[in-house]
């Protein structure tokens, strides 16, 4: 036996002390989430509450006459005339006229419909003005109606007449 | 080994898993602020018109001054009178939107005018805005409507 090696059971009493140092709990930083998700579900409830979804706006742009109400030329070309009217004030009917034609187009549709057709004519092309004269009780809604079927019909000239 | 209380402590505290919670809270969040939109101002809430196969076109317009023509009782639209507001002021009468207006063209001469109207409003209430309008020789008008499925 090596008087320098310390005895077998002195070595086993020495390694639990130095395993004990190791286990012994170490300090952990913790982070504390309760206020971020506080705050996280005040943002969320704000934002359910304020989005509204709202259908995108577009425009329809209208070149008025330099001249205020006195046509500055006279038009070159025969124009199409579109008349609105409504047949009860409250009503959502509405009916569609054309001078100087006798077909009458039942719908927004039929009337871009005419129109395309129109421009097939001799004496008529997208150049030819569109004049609408909407009844002044006709919706606001059909005489923008009446508007995009003009341009649907790819009408380059498009304008209201006076009452 | 069987000992109850030695199973439960080798187990660990039962814990509630926040993470999948807060993942989904964040996307929410997320979502929220990238689809929300300010609403501005001057477009005062309205109803308005949503024409078949809609061709207004959606454009970011300088140098415009926006003419609201709104119901002024929205719950009657039948008997509603009409009030209307240049921005997201209202004006008392047609002479104060012509002041504004022609205040707002000597300020700047390429001035162009945006009307909002409520698609129930008789044409009528729409059309002495466009006689202000034109007598201010403000030579664009830009209508507002809805922009559909099929708009461009």
């Amino acid at each position: 036996m090596d008087p320098t090696q310390p005895a077998n059971g002195a070595a086993r009493r020495r390694r639990p002390r130095r395993s004990r140092r190791r286990m012994r709990p170490l300090s952990r930083i913790t982070l504390n989430l309760a206020p971020m998700i506080d705050v996280t579900f005040l943002l969320l409830i704000f934002f359910l509450v304020t989005t509204t979804f709202k259908r995108p706006e577009g425009i329809f742009a209208a070149q008025l006459p330099k001249d205020a109400g006195i046509p500055s030329a006279a038009l070159p070309i025969s124009p199409i005339i579109v008349r609105i009217s409504q047949p009860t004030p409250d009503g959502d009917e509405y009916q569609i006229r054309i001078d100087n034609f006798t077909r009458a187009p039942q719908s927004f549709g039929e009337l871009a419909r005419f129109l395309i057709d129109i421009q097939g004519n001799p004496g008529f092309d997208r150049q030819t003005p569109v004049v609408i004269y909407p009844g002044r009780d006709v919706r606001w809604d059909h005489v923008v109606n009446c508007w995009n079927a003009a341009v649907r019909a790819k009408c380059e000239n498009i304008t209201f007449g006076g009452q | 080994m069987t000992d109850p209380q030695a199973r439960r402590r080798q187990r660990g505290a039962p814990g509630f898993n926040m993470t999948p919670m807060i993942d989904v809270v964040f996307l929410l969040i997320i979502f929220f602020m990238l689809v929300s939109q300010f609403a501005s101002a001057e477009n005062v809430p309205m109803d308005l018109p949503k024409p078949e196969q809609s061709q207004a076109v959606k454009t970011k317009l300088t140098d415009r001054v926006v003419v609201n023509c709104l119901l002024a009782t929205p719950s009657a639209p039948d008997t509603s009178g009409v009030a209307y507001s240049v921005g997201p002021l209202r004006v008392a009468s047609l002479d104060e939107l012509s002041a504004r207006l022609a205040a707002a063209k000597a300020a700047n001469p390429r001035l162009q005018v945006v009307i909002r109207a409520d698609r129930r409003l008789p044409y009528r209430a729409v059309h002495v805005v466009m006689e202000v309008v034109a007598r201010h020789r403000i030579e664009v008008m830009n209508l507002v409507a809805h922009v559909g499925e099929g708009g461009r």
